[in-house]
């Protein structure tokens, strides 16, 4: 599943070179990335989004989930990626897995290969 | 005697208090005494619940909101059972289940490639892909290609096989006995009660997640049905989960439940942003009012979800968007696929996001979820090592741990039910 990789909505343009990295559809195609992921990864994605997070979700709250432009789409993909990595910035010291755990990659999710922003996830 | 003595209740509680274990009651009832792991390691034990208690019991397979439409179907495989289950809404829009078996030389109905299988049927109707046998979607037989070369062939007597099956707040059980002892309702009694009326059926975002484990499936079971480990197994992804509480302890006939009550988690600064977008909305945010009045009977405000501990095998965490933000519930089941293998399932349900930034702020959460239960998970195989190690011989339990207690007092029960006679 390719990803639009230049375009995000007016006023996030110092957000697109990390979309290329990280922005993706499905959980399952996310999870590859930040599982390879370093410190300095989440790091330097953790410090680019969250001082933009209120208005990335400002922006967001105004797109429906289906439906959205390329630009939108763009948006919302990263803030998944965000959303799904800040942890490991904020709670596990950089590390790619959840320290003292099982094997993520043997988690199966059943939405996993689904668009993110699918209506019904069920 | 239970601790809500005197106590002001919420509207309707009143009906719930005998289901109310103060801590000297359960020590009373349930014992402090250490409890045997053998029937975690012994495979002979196994055998037995696959009779007296997977054949026996209302096992919940499926909800109604994920067959919604006719001819919406479920498989699901049970190797626990020996078979193959198919779930499927008939064009009368009932729910039934069948073994997923043809009648003419025993091959799935519908072909499966992994444990659950989605689809739907066309035209209502179910075909065999090795001869081409059609089902109607309510069982019956409905077409043989050149019947006329059997000689003899009565379709009547030849529908698929259907299981019992019941449905209770949208989750589908079936039970596997030909004639089961109980309907679901009895089965259930007060459990029902004290969970029923939440809607279930209106948080249908579900993310979920399954994994097949190296452990015996009651190691899986017990290590989600108490609260004593979430300080140390959860420091990780919960750090600052303050005044973390369970309580409101109940013994609801082979089911069990329990409260945990908590000031909540001090929360990283991304989470604070992503649960402002779902705390802030009427139908995302807490709750409170939805919770059944048996759960949190005082009305605490620190109320976070409730643990229950369904038998044999299913838990229902009511959370009502009080514990994790957004999330109304998640369930865990644990299928036996044999003595030392267990597939586990896990769902995080929330009511469906009406936005992009609402999805966006319930996968933040799903997230953290998702990284808690990967914590718990992680002790699994490890406990069965030591269990089938013999190094020791018993479980030593808290009162928190009480589930855990009664469930194992449940199942000593089944399996030896009958030999009195």
């Amino acid at each position: 599943m390719s990803v639009q990789t230049d375009t995000l909505p007016a006023g996030f343009e110092d957000l697109v070179p990390l979309l290329a990295h990280w922005a993706r559809q499905t959980e399952n195609l996310r999870s590859d990335i930040r599982w390879k992921a370093s410190a300095e990864d989440f790091k330097a994605l953790y410090e680019a989004v969250l001082p933009r997070l209120p208005d990335i979700l400002g922006a967001l709250e105004a797109c429906p989930l289906e439906g959205m432009s390329a630009a939108e789409e763009n948006l919302f993909n990263l803030a998944a990626a965000f959303a799904e990595a800040a942890p490991h910035h904020e709670l596990y010291g950089g590390s790619a897995d959840v320290p003292f755990s099982f094997a993520a990659h043997r988690f199966r999710p059943g939405h996993g290969d689904l668009p993110s922003n699918a209506r019904i996830l069920r | 005697m239970n601790d809500l003595a005197g106590a002001a209740l919420r509207p309707g509680a009143e009906a719930f208090t005998h289901l109310g274990r103060s801590i000297e009651d359960i020590r009373s009832e349930l014992g402090v005494g250490a409890v045997s792991i053998d029937t975690i390691r012994d495979p002979a034990v196994y055998e037995l619940e696959r009779e007296k208690v997977f054949r026996k019991t209302w096992l919940k397979v499926a909800t109604e909101w994920e067959i919604p439409e006719k001819g919406d179907y479920k498989v699901k495989e049970m190797p626990v059972v020996d078979t193959s289950l198919l779930i499927v809404r008939g064009k009368d829009g009932k729910v039934r289940a069948f073994h997923n078996v043809c009648t003419h030389r025993g091959n799935k109905v519908v072909p499966t490639q992994d444990f659950e299988t989605f689809g739907k049927a066309r035209a209502n109707v179910l075909s065999c892909r090795f001869h081409g046998w059609v089902f109607n979607t309510d069982g019956p037989l409905r077409a043989v290609p050149l019947e006329g070369g059997f000689g003899s062939l009565d379709k009547a007597c030849l529908g698929l096989k259907e299981v019992a099956c019941d449905i209770w707040e949208g989750f589908i059980f079936v039970n596997f006995a030909d004639r089961p002892e109980q309907t679901l309702a009895e089965y259930l009694g007060d459990f029902g009660k004290l969970f029923g009326g939440f809607p279930y059926s209106e948080a249908t975002t579900a993310f979920r997640y399954s994994t097949v484990l190296d452990c015996n499936w009651k190691v899986a079971l017990y290590a989600f049905s108490e609260g004593y480990h979430v300080p140390t197994i959860h420091a990780g992804s919960l750090p600052g989960f303050t005044g973390i509480e369970h309580a409101d302890f109940k013994l609801v006939g082979p089911h069990a439940s329990s409260t945990i009550y908590g000031g909540g988690m001090e929360a990283a600064a991304s989470t604070a942003q992503f649960a402002s977008v779902l705390h802030a909305d009427a139908e995302h945010g807490p709750r409170p009012e939805l919770v059944p009045p048996g759960i949190n009977p005082r009305g605490r405000s620190d109320f976070q979800f409730e643990l229950p501990n369904i038998f044999p095998n299913f838990l229902i965490h009511l959370a009502a968007g009080c514990g994790y933000p957004g999330m109304a519930y998640f369930t865990h089941q644990f299928w036996p696929l044999d003595h030392g293998r267990t597939l586990w399932e896990g769902i995080n349900y929330f009511r469906p996001a009406r936005n992009a930034a609402e999805r966006v702020a319930q996968i933040h959460v799903n997230a953290l979820h998702r990284n808690a239960w990967l914590e718990d998970t992680g002790t699994m195989e490890d406990t069965f090592v030591g269990i089938r190690s013999g190094a020791i011989d018993a479980m030593h339990l808290m009162d928190q741990e009480f589930m855990i207690r009664h469930a194992a007092s449940t199942l000593d029960r089944y399996l030896t039910k009958g030999e009195e006679q």
